[in-house]
């Protein structure tokens, strides 16, 4: 008896949490100081995508002039003139959206150009470009304008919320990322097991010579192109992103999740470079904070936290003389250095460096 | 838009060339071409770094994958999509070349090496062309 009142109560109680979950992302208002932040990062990674064909095309050379690949045969071809013109268009909407004039019908425009121009040949397709659409898109559905942005400035809106269901979307987008990439390695006997890695570093050693001298590249070539050691580090690479993945998901792992992601693409971009992908990636990662603000509150001598709470984590007093003093949303207090200690935890700029697994 | 994610990623373990399936850096493989002209008698013609008849590969195809294919190159995506891609590349050089009244078909024997497992060759071949004619 009391077996089958327990299992019902875990169900009632797991059905309840999924309708405020729904309720959550499709009916309540929250912030989107996260989309945010993210349009600003992406806004000069649309223009550092679109440069080299802007550079082409200063040069009197466009997709016409070399090899194709086109995806569908329906899909509109745009005459020369008219294929350089959209693309000034992105880069002006890519302007837009970093100083967040117009935010969201400049995002939907950068949008639209990206996505043609990739959708032009298969030969314009990477990796990279196609998160940058699947981003570009996401924060255009979410009213990104409200924070963070010259709109907000002109016209300031009553708060920064609103509908959150494109975040929770993009979030998604972001973890099939990760796992996609992971899972796809994991069941992979050569790459889990580490051919695939291994053979790259010895092909590519001549370039870690080239780029760090002999003197350094004999240590550590002696290092990266033995064998046993992708063994290690393959296996590590999977497990990295397969823990990411999963990590983002829950509170307990989150902060962890981040540090270890931020590392992830800082780490492939020294050793692979790879266009736009590693920037949109950590800067997708603001989606993750919690969509409200300021609701934690903080007395402060400093004015630099200030300056640096893009994310908005706390409703700051600024009290010259004063030590500090944070209130949780739990209520919990932390003052004098435990409270520095939490604040530098809860700010993009100083996070990487802090203490963050003693706050989760 | 949850559900046609999952099938991208899904469809990628069966499209060469992972559309929106996020597998990179998946093989380390690497390729060369031997590329031949195959003249309307069916003389086969050998095409020394990609010149011939004042076109030039690298100038036509423009495209950094498929770039100095004669030499060994990283295949970019995997030698599924590289392959592809060379093949399309034939077709669309066949189409591109009008000066070029000789050359009845372009064929490239690429030989690879799966993630350094090999070598494995295979063969392919632009479409025909109209030289005209009688």
């Amino acid at each position: 008896m009391t077996d089958t009142v327990s299992t019902a109560s875990a169900t009632f109680t797991w059905r309840d949490r999924f309708r405020r979950w729904l309720s959550e992302v499709f009916d309540e208002p929250a912030s989107v100081r996260g989309a945010a932040v993210l349009r600003i990062v992406l806004g000069p990674c649309v223009i550092w995508h679109l440069r080299p064909f802007l550079a082409d095309a200063l040069d009197g050379i466009t997709y016409h002039d070399r090899f194709q690949q086109p995806w569908w045969a329906w899909y509109p071809n745009a005459p020369e003139g008219l294929y350089v013109a959209l693309l000034w268009i992105g880069l002006a909407a890519a302007v837009l959206m970093t100083v967040g004039w117009w935010s969201r019908i400049a995002t939907w425009a950068a949008f639209a150009v990206v996505a043609y121009n990739l959708f032009l040949s298969q030969t314009h397709f990477h990796h990279n470009r196609a998160f940058l659409v699947i981003l570009l898109a996401g924060v255009a559905l979410c009213d990104n304008g409200r924070a963070l942005s010259l709109d907000a400035l002109r016209r300031p809106p009553p708060d920064d919320r609103a509908l959150v269901w494109p975040i929770w979307l993009l979030r998604f987008e972001a973890v099939a990322v990760y796992f996609a990439s992971g899972f796809s390695k994991l069941i992979d006997p050569d790459w889990v097991g580490g051919r695939v890695l291994h053979d790259r570093s010895v092909r590519y050693q001549n370039e870690v010579r080239d780029a760090i001298g002999d003197a350094l590249a004999d240590p550590v070539l002696e290092v990266v192109t033995a064998r046993a050691f992708h063994w290690v580090l393959s296996p590590a690479a999977v497990a990295t992103e397969l823990f990411i993945a999963f990590g983002l998901w829950f509170r307990r792992t989150r902060l962890v999740a981040i540090w270890v992601a931020v590392a992830f693409h800082v780490g492939i971009e020294v050793t692979s470079h790879v266009q736009v992908f590693s920037v949109i990636a950590i800067g997708a990662l603001a989606l993750w904070a919690v969509p409200s603000t300021r609701d934690r509150t903080l007395v402060t001598p400093s004015r630099w936290v200030g300056w640096l709470d893009w994310m908005a984590r706390f409703d700051i007093t600024v009290v010259p003389g004063a030590s500090w003093c944070m209130v949780d949303r739990d209520g919990t207090v932390l003052e004098g250095r435990e409270a520095r200690r939490f604040v530098r935890t809860r700010l993009p700029a100083t996070f990487l460096f802090s203490r963050f697994w003693r706050y989760p | 838009m949850v559900v046609a994610q999952l099938a991208l990623v899904a469809n990628g373990y069966r499209d060469p060339h992972n559309y929106f399936a996020f597998q990179p850096f998946n093989e380390s493989s690497t390729y060369a071409v031997e590329l031949v002209r195959v003249l309307d008698d069916g003389q086969r013609v050998a095409v020394p770094n990609g010149r011939w008849e004042g076109y030039d590969w690298n100038e036509l195809i423009d495209w950094g994958p498929l770039r100095s294919p004669w030499h060994q190159r990283h295949a970019f995506s995997g030698i599924d999509a590289v392959v592809d891609f060379l093949d399309h590349a034939l077709d669309w050089m066949a189409d591109n070349t009008p000066g070029d009244t000789e050359t009845r078909y372009w064929e490239a024997t690429v030989t690879y090496y799966r993630n350094a497992r090999g070598p494995h060759v295979t063969v392919i071949r632009s479409h025909d062309r109209d030289l005209g004619g009688p």
